[in-house]
């Protein structure tokens, strides 16, 4: 196996708030559709469909919102906002408007 | 770095996202928005359904620590395998499947009974992620990466991990060209442990030579 590198650094490695919620290195998913979501939005960044740095803004702001009333107890789960980032870029960027880029 | 030296963290505090307390129609109502959408997007050919499947893969399988087990446990059992583990580590990962970071050098390093290595990157936060995934928050923090130059025993202890005074310890450097993986001593009491069973003892710290495989 020497293809290029696997996952790029700037998805895998965010840091902060952000962060992919991991343990030890290893990615946590409740549900089978939170890992559906995650697949999605990376495939379409790799393909160059979907801005990183774009999709990374929409999810800060959506992770704050959700923690606005406390840090530690967020009103919804990381891909919650992840989702909800994605479906309003996607609003933006493919589905409502006829322009792919 | 002083304010970490009360207070080393070992690992990310707990995330409240590690937790998830959604009720199963919750959970309904959010698959098919998702469904929804991938089935938008497939339609508009702008993903694939076996592309999004050797991605999740990619990044939530061969980035983990697990990889590191592997190679650790083969070398366990396998003394020829071992051989050419700290002969050419970045060929006998490589036989195992892992590997493909660029311009990179695997080195193993092994703990004996005289011999306790440890794993730092003093410049950055240079890892061998191939075998090991991520690195820990506290791979990254200045405390650790100079703490552990200059006392690494200290360090060891901080991770409950005492040595004997005898126990010679090697601390080293990675760095953009060379990245090192301890290969951590066998456990006593793990004989009739198959490969498999001993994938399941090993850890991510052991691996960077914070500390000890344990069985427990």
């Amino acid at each position: 196996m020497s293809e290029e590198r696997l996952a790029r650094p700037d998805i895998a490695e965010m840091a902060g708030a952000y962060a992919l919620p991991r343990k030890s290195g290893e990615m946590v998913f409740h549900d089978e559709w939170e890992r559906r979501a995650f697949a999605i939005a990376v495939s379409l960044a790799e393909q160059g469909q979907l801005e990183w740095r774009e999709f990374q803004q929409q999810l800060i702001e959506s992770i704050a919102k959700a923690e606005q009333g406390d840090p530690q107890n967020p009103s919804r789960g990381y891909y919650e906002s992840w989702l909800a980032s994605l479906e309003a870029l996607l609003r933006q960027k493919l589905l409502l408007g006829d322009r792919v880029d | 770095m002083s304010e970490h030296d009360d207070d080393h963290h070992h690992d990310a505090p707990a995330s409240p996202y590690h937790r998830s307390d959604r009720s199963a129609e919750h959970n309904k109502a959010l698959a098919e928005r998702v469904a929804k959408i991938e089935s938008l997007l497939i339609a508009k050919g702008l993903v694939d359904k076996g592309a999004l499947d050797k991605l999740v893969d990619i990044y939530e399988n061969d980035l983990g620590p697990m990889n590191g087990a592997k190679v650790v446990a083969r070398a366990w059992v396998d003394p020829d395998y071992k051989q050419r583990l700290l002969g050419n580590a970045t060929a006998a990962i490589a036989e195992l499947g892992f590997g493909g970071l660029q311009g990179e050098h695997m080195v193993v390093v092994e703990n004996t009974p005289q011999v306790h290595n440890i794993v730092v990157c003093t410049l950055c936060s240079c890892y061998p992620w191939p075998v090991l995934g991520l690195p820990p928050t506290w791979y990254k923090d200045a405390a650790y990466r100079s703490r552990v130059v200059i006392d690494p025993r200290g360090v060891l202890t901080e991770f409950g991990t005492t040595l004997d005074d005898n126990v010679e310890v090697r601390v080293w450097d990675s760095s953009a060209e060379i990245r090192y993986l301890v290969l951590p001593e066998r456990p006593a009491g793990t004989e009739h442990l198959n490969e498999d069973q001993l994938v399941e003892l090993i850890d991510r710290d052991s691996m960077i030579g914070v500390k000890k495989v344990r069985l427990s």
